[in-house]
């Protein structure tokens, strides 16, 4: 496959996420892509983006971290680099955006890059989540015609997250026409609504999970992703569809907690939108790892089977 | 340098005296009631400086109090304390105490970055919140918050796991440390589709960065660098 518009050579920056729980993520992305004429290229010596946490215990440290792996894209004469987790897309967006900024910092992360046995980082990438990827690559038409599983009836609700877009600063949302509205994001309704799904008005979009205190702070986060649910059961969705590893996953794990404080209704499967375009596009549940959730998402696609 | 004082009473306290008699004549009623002072002084105007120094906090500066940060904040609706508006304007003036008074609620951020999205003045402010958070740390002003727990503990975990995390790992670490508690359905919900999948070996035992150790090294010299901004 040759480079293709717009992004250039793609290189993939898996991030933990997707070597742990979010694996399905990258199995059913690598569907979409396959089946979509899409390629990218992945990065297997990544190291953590340092997400939310690392930039707190020390400036460098949190510098050093996404640095390293903007490298590792260069080296393999990226031009973009994809993340699937909208905390590594921030991580990467924001170190790209001090080394841009900063021209001593710059020489100083370059030189300790260096010293680890890296190449010089020279600014040339763009970063890009895989939303805007699978969106702005081949187009909703060429997405329609490979629906081999409508999801006609199928009511979902797209949780965004908040790094998706935000802040502009580092993603650029706002600024350029590859990227998504920076409030009201629609790249993911689009894509759904191309499987034949019924996107739901969900004003939750990129309300905050309380992802980073999930563990520090758990009664804010459980009650935030309550609300995120309630948003949606309030518009009728039956299914959560998300393209955050890190809310993902807290929503699932806190699934529980939830029902027993704010009630039974909550309860909801969630799925990666991934997934979700996997299967519409004829992979079996197996396939899509439909069945590696916390939750069940069969229990509401199974009618589609 | 006394700056007047905005946000708290302006009036400290009242004096009332029982007996006021000027010139020979007895006041009576409110008009023997004198306020007290109406500035605090004790600022430390240090610590402005010391936050614009930091790459995190270089944008303070450019904050006009106008509020929308505060006004959209996650974390404000559920902590009537938390702002970040407020947190910017105390360190700003200097007052230190003001700060400190805080502490249980400026750990609190959860970084979903609506504040530096959407301030008109480009103040990165989710960076200068937690810029304020570390100069309180730095100088032994406020004690260790739950949220600092964390962010160490998962920076430990990198380093020592081969530049990588998982989630259950994290999760096993901050059971340990008794951040949150899990019970046996939770574990049943965890653990039932990760034995399914064949991921919860994967997970307890991530792969590692090839050249971990010798990178390891690196950041670790490169931890010791102050960094500012240019
Ligand atoms: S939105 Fe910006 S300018 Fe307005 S108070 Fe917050 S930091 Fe200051
Ligand atoms: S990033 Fe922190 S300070 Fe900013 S809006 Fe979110 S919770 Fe509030």
């Amino acid at each position: 496959m040759s480079a293709q518009v717009p992004y250039g050579k793609v290189a993939l920056y898996p991030g933990c996420a997707l070597d742990g729980m979010a694996k399905q993520y990258e199995v059913s992305l690598a569907l979409v892509a396959k089946d979509l004429g899409l390629t990218y290229e992945r990065l297997d010596d990544y190291n953590c983006c340092g997400a939310l946490e690392v930039k707190n215990v020390n400036t460098m440290a949190g510098l050093l971290l996404p640095a390293r792996n903007l490298a590792l894209a260069r080296k393999i004469g990226a031009d973009a680099i994809m993340s699937a987790c909208p905390g590594c897309h921030y991580s990467l967006s924001r170190a790209q955006y001090y080394l841009s900024k900063y021209p001593k910092l710059r020489e100083k992360v370059n030189a300790y890059l260096e010293k680890m046995g890296e190449i010089k980082y020279d600014l040339q990438l763009m970063t890009i989540h895989v939303n805007e990827f699978l969106y702005n690559s081949v187009g909703i038409e060429v997405i329609k015609s490979k629906v081999k599983r409508p999801l006609t009836g199928l009511k979902v609700a797209p949780y965004y997250g908040c790094l998706y877009t935000r802040p502009k600063p580092y993603t650029l949302t706002g600024y350029l026409r590859l990227k998504d509205d920076p409030e009201r994001p629609v790249f993911m309704d689009k894509l759904l609504e191309a499987l034949g799904a019924e996107v739901v008005p969900f004003e939750a979009k990129t309300m905050c999970c309380g992802g980073p205190h999930v563990y520090s702070d758990p009664d804010v986060s459980i009650n935030l992703e309550a609300r995120i649910l309630k948003e949606a059961r309030r518009n009728g969705a039956e299914i959560l569809v998300v393209d955050c590893p890190l809310g993902g996953v807290a929503i699932e794990s806190n699934m529980n907690k939830i029902a027993e404080r704010y009630g039974e209704d909550l309860r909801m499967p969630v799925v990666y939108f991934t997934q979700l375009m996997a299967f519409a596009f004829g992979h079996s549940p197996e396939e899509a790892m439909l069945t590696a959730n916390l939750t069940n998402p069969m229990s509401v696609l199974k009618r589609y089977l | 340098m006394p700056i007047p004082e905005l946000e708290k009473s302006i009036i400290k306290g009242v004096i009332q005296k029982d007996k006021v008699v000027i010139d020979g004549i007895e006041l009576d009623g409110t008009w023997n009631s004198f306020m007290i002072e109406r500035t605090q002084t004790g600022y430390d105007p240090s610590v402005w400086d010391e936050i614009a120094n930091t790459l995190e906090g270089v944008t303070i500066s450019a904050c006009w109090q106008c509020g929308t940060c505060t006004s959209g904040c996650t974390m404000r609706e559920y902590d009537p304390k938390y702002g970040p508006r407020r947190f910017i304007d105390l360190a700003r003036k200097g007052d230190k105490q003001g700060l400190i008074e805080l502490q249980n609620s400026i750990w609190r951020c959860v970084s979903c970055q609506k504040c530096t999205h959407r301030c008109p003045k480009g103040v990165l402010v989710e960076e200068v919140v937690h810029a304020i958070h570390n100069y309180l740390l730095r100088h032994g002003l406020v004690s260790t918050d739950p949220g600092t727990v964390f962010d160490e503990l998962f920076f430990e975990t990198v380093m020592n796991n081969g530049g990588r995390i998982s989630e259950l790992m994290l999760g096993a670490a901050s059971v340990k440390k008794g951040m949150v508690k899990m019970g046996l359905k939770d574990l049943i919900t965890m653990t039932g589709p990760l034995l399914r999948s064949g991921l919860f070996k994967e997970l307890m035992k991530p792969s590692k960065v090839k050249n971990w150790e010798k990178i390891r090294e690196v950041i670790e010299e490169a931890m010791k660098e102050e960094v500012r901004p240019e």
